[in-house]
């Protein structure tokens, strides 16, 4: 149990409500957009309107000629300082500017700067490039097809093919299924989406000639390692670089790459000498920074008749577009996919994943998702409903039969993984019990009776995030650990800042109110700070729900680093032995005699005033965590849908949300995060795709075709929880941001399946639009 | 993105009249919304430019219009036309084959079959988008076809060069779309 202290204090378990919130409700926040320089001038892209074509020439003097224009970079120019080319975060490399060919629809192809955003955008129509068309590739199965064309000829390796991973036992898992009573399996393509922050990429590169230094300012979910990899890029001596990230609107992973732009930003500012702002559009955000997902997935499982699961198997083809520029974990090319063998125990598992190159923009990142887990938890929650089907048994009694059982933690699993800790069984009972699942399903089998559709469907998801321990987890080398650093002022005040960066999480409240739980200081009285690698301890940033088992975690040593030395000050002060002191949030006393204490305040003021002799002055301490392993989040999810069997239209009738993130921090905080991830769900399982035509056209390049759920779409969520501490973190949390992203889908999915069963069907792929049901119900001649 | 769109009218002309003027890609030419013939390269073949403008977007194709089969016996043509936007902005190609059927009433059954290929910016704006320009830009062409065949012939290259073409009209052109959207399910609507 967590100590709980005064809502003055405001520690663990508070709903403080969100410091940073009240300059965003004023419309006061600090965003890249809203940084202007003296003398700033703007960049624009110019983009390839082809998925795949040799580029014959390119004339720029139209461009150069338009007054404000002050320069055009082409790909050719970058060349020359070796430029044109930049490290992706997996090890692949990726055109800066096109040269030679363009090898995605809207891929850059030039930088236009002028002294005004507008003259740049009119200027970039007059950019004239002579493409000659290729035949494209836009179907990653056909991508290792003998004949398909090529689409990176920069590479030695002639062909399509990326990498292939496996894990597991293949030949142990082969026996199992060969002899197993009962086989089940799905095909499901999770389809390309998009994080579509509400703030889109951009950033302004400010290079000093009088100091030598370069300043970014950045849309980045990883300040720190952004720095590191211009130091590498652009040869800048990493001393001279500086990144900050202001205000960041939703990164959702979509900020974690380093994209053309920015570097285009760059070299304009060292050039020029002048600061250059570039910044996407909507449509710019949607068709060339990091998608998410396109997984065309098959699951298999093997089962005795009595719906006892014995093997899984998992064959998965990953398109990743023209460039690998997934932002994944070195050793984890498919990220933390492997975790797909869910709240289930198996005798054997065996998962494969290749990835290919297609015709289409690069990314694969992960969307608030650590590392590709919201697939893997996808599939299995879609593959159970189709054993529970084959079966005949109820979805929620096969689940709760193969549960790994709370006894069994910390477990490992057939994949590799050690689960910290666990409770399904908890949290599914919970959710069944307040959802009224047995009334409910009473309910469909009447509806039927009277040719209604109503489907309810469960998911039972477990997350594996906070990457990572660093004998498993670095990006481009660099281990993912994270960092704190806390100072105690002389009042009692504090400033911590972080490796990590807030994109709307709400680290200025959640941070500080770790502090208060350590320390005792109020949290009102903690300022964090974090995105300034000027001032911030060196991190990898925030994503794959990282924040909290990472640097929240770093955030608790270092407050315990300085209560231990806030003891040996008190003890200097109440002149008593270290021993004899006790600690309460807030104040050190004297066993038995509590009326003797030392406030941390008092402690502050002495530790700047009259510390012990021999004792180094003042009250700070830093600390880089190194979790000792991941962590790993659950829930279950219930959705009940009701179909229009007129349009094909599904509403959302309840959706109950079960989460068991471990120990919390702020109540209020999880809930928000909770919602936001189920409407994201939502909007992916039901509207959202991008999608390319045979030519490589995006068809879901801007929000007249990629749809945002706004309130209307969005139906009323119901959150409950179970706490299942963690073992191995300074405070027991888990990390929540992603659960209702990785958990959702399926739930929505399996509930139109549910209502659709007794029809015969098995599965329908994302996005399940009005239409594709209508057309399934026509099929069935269900269709009124 | 590739569509095809099927049409079917009728003209109160002779057969011999209407395939006259529809084996002549200068005067279809004069038909199209936004479209010119600016050159002829040789018997077959002819220099073109057609402006299409659809919200915000214009893209300016210039290319290529060829005859591909000329039966006069059936009185059927096949038409390939491709053009790539001035600017780079994308490509777009067309096969068009035309019939001719003579009625009963010494009219004539125009029938056209047109595989519409796309790339580029316009195509992004997604098929249900651009099925529709395509209707309303063979709707503007079935009614310009007609009225030109009224016409007192005359030099057929005149009226087809050299003029000043507008481009079809974008705001007219995205509200029949929008219509159009809610008509009824587009052909190749998904």
């Amino acid at each position: 149990m967590i100590y709980k202290t005064s809502p003055e204090i405001g520690g663990m378990g508070h709903s403080v409500k969100r410091k940073e919130d009240l300059r965003f409700i004023q419309g006061k926040g600090n965003y890249v957009d809203d940084v202007n320089l003296p003398g700033m001038v703007y960049g624009q892209v110019v983009r390839s309107p082809y998925a795949h074509a040799r580029i014959n020439s390119i004339n720029t003097e139209k461009a150069k000629a338009v007054p404000g224009v002050l320069a055009v970079i082409t790909g050719e120019d970058l060349a020359k300082a070796n430029l044109a080319w930049m490290p992706t975060l997996s090890y692949d490399k990726q055109m800066v500017l096109a040269t030679g060919k363009v090898l995605f629809q809207s891929q850059e192809v030039a930088f236009v700067v002028a002294e005004d955003r507008y003259i740049a955008a009119d200027a970039a129509e007059l950019v004239e490039v002579d493409y000659e068309e290729l035949p494209v590739l836009v179907d990653p199965n056909k991508a290792l097809d003998s004949g398909a064309p090529l689409v990176r000829e920069d590479r030695e390796q002639k062909n399509n093919h990326i990498f292939h991973w496996e894990v597991g036992n293949r030949e142990a898992t082969e026996q199992v299924f060969q002899s197993a009573e009962v086989r089940a399996s799905v095909k499901a393509f999770f389809p390309r989406c998009h994080p579509a922050p509400l703030e889109t990429c951009g950033c302004v590169a400010d290079f000093s000639r009088a100091t030598g230094r370069l300043t970014v300012y950045l849309t980045s979910q990883a300040p720190h390692a952004h720095r590191t990899v211009l130091a590498l890029v652009g040869g800048i001596p990493e001393n001279n670089i500086r990144v900050i990230s202001p205000d960041i609107g939703g990164g959702f992973g979509n900020k974690v790459p380093v994209y053309p732009g920015y570097v285009c930003a760059v070299v304009a500012s060292l050039t020029l000498g002048v600061p250059v702002k570039w910044i996407e559009t909507r449509s710019e955000n949607l068709q060339s920074t990091g998608f998410a997902r396109d997984y065309h997935m098959m699951a298999e499982i093997a089962s005795d008749r009595d719906g006892r699961m014995k093997a899984l198997r998992v064959k998965t083809l990953a398109d990743h577009g023209a460039f690998n520029a997934t932002a994944q974990p070195t050793k984890f090319p498919a990220g933390l996919f492997s975790i797909c063998t869910g709240s289930y125990e198996y005798a054997q598992a065996f998962c494969e994943v290749d990835g290919v190159y297609t015709n289409k923009a690069p990314g694969g990142v992960a969307y608030r998702c650590s590392f590709r887990v919201t697939e893997a938890a996808y599939l299995i929650e879609r593959v159970v409903d189709v054993l529970a089907l084959e079966l005949k048994m109820d979805p929620a009694e096969l689940r709760l039969k193969n549960f790994i059982p709370e006894d069994k933690f910390p477990y490992k699993s057939s994949l590799g993984w050690t689960y910290d800790s666990g409770n399904y069984e908890g949290a599914m009972k919970l959710a069944l019990d307040r959802i009224g699942y047995q009334e409910l399903r009473k309910e469909q089998a009447e509806k039927r009776k009277k040719g209604e559709l109503m489907g309810i469907g469960i998911s039972s998801f477990t997350e594996i995030v906070g990457a990572g321990p660093s004998h498993d987890f670095d990006i481009l080398g660099i281990k993912m650990f994270d960092s704190c650093e806390i100072r105690v002022h002389p009042t009692g005040k504090a400033m911590a800042r972080m490796g990590t960066k807030s994109q709307g999480q709400g680290h200025e409240t959640t941070y500080a109110q770790i502090v208060a739980q350590e320390l005792g200081i109020p949290a009102g009285d903690v300022t964090i700070e974090e995105g300034d690698t000027d001032t911030a301890p060196y991190g990898l940033g925030t994503y794959a729900s990282r924040s909290t088992p990472t640097s929240g975690a770093a955030t608790a040593v270092a407050a315990r680093k300085i209560r231990d030395k806030a003891k040996k000050i008190a003890a200097y002060l109440l002149e008593c032995n270290e021993n004899d002191l006790e600690w309460e949030p807030g104040k050190f006393f004297v066993k038995g005699a509590p009326s003797k204490s030392k406030t941390i305040q008092d402690i502050a003021f002495a530790a700047y005033t009259n510390f012990p002799p021999g004792m180094e002055p003042g009250l700070e301490a830093v600390d880089y965590y190194d979790p000792p392993n991941l962590t790993f989040p659950f829930g279950t999810y219930i959705c009940v849908v009701d179909i229009d069997q007129g349009t094909g239209e599904v509403k959302v009738r309840r959706f109950l949300a079960v989460d068991d993130c471990g120990n919390i921090i702020n109540p209020m905080i999880v809930e928000g995060q909770i919602h936001g991830g189920l409407t994201e769900g939502l909007a992916i399982a039901f509207m959202q795709q991008i999608d390319y035509d045979e030519s490589g056209n995006v068809q879901g390049g801007s929000f007249m075709d990629y749809l945002l759920p706004t309130a209307v779409e969005t139906p009323h969520w119901e959150t409950d929880k179970t706490c299942t501490p963690c073992p191995h973190h300074p405070f027991g949390a888990k990390g929540v941001g992603e659960s209702p992203n990785v958990g959702s889908p399926a739930a929505f999915v399996n509930a139109v399946v549910d209502a659709l069963s007794h029809l015969g069907v098995k599965h329908i792929d994302m996005p399940i639009t009005p239409w594709k049901v209508w057309k399934v119900l026509q099929e069935k001649g269900v269709a009124a | 993105m590739a569509l095809k769109i099927e049409k079917t009218f009728e003209v109160p002309e002779p057969v011999e009249k209407v395939w006259a003027f529809l084996s002549d890609p200068r005067m279809v030419a004069t038909c199209v919304p936004g479209a010119q013939i600016t050159a002829q390269v040789d018997e077959k073949t002819y220099k073109g430019a057609i402006k299409v403008k659809v919200g915000p977007s214009i893209t300016d194709y210039t290319g290529e219009v060829q005859i591909v089969r000329l039966d006069t016996e059936n009185h059927e043509i096949e038409i390939l036309g491709k053009g790539q936007d001035v600017r780079g902005r994308g490509s777009a190609s067309m096969k068009m084959t035309g019939t001719l059927r003579a009625l009963d009433n010494s009219g004539t059954e125009v029938r056209s079959v047109s595989e519409i290929g796309v790339v580029g910016i316009l195509a992004q704006m997604g098929s249900r988008v651009i099925t529709e320009v395509s209707n309303i830009m063979f709707g503007e062409f079935t009614k310009n076809f007609q009225a030109r065949l009224k016409e007192p012939s005359d030099d057929p290259a005149a009226p087809a060069t050299g003029a000043d073409v507008k481009p079809i009209k974008a705001t007219a052109v995205a509200w029949q779309a929008t219509k159009g959207l809610f008509r009824g399910k587009s052909e190749s609507g998904s």
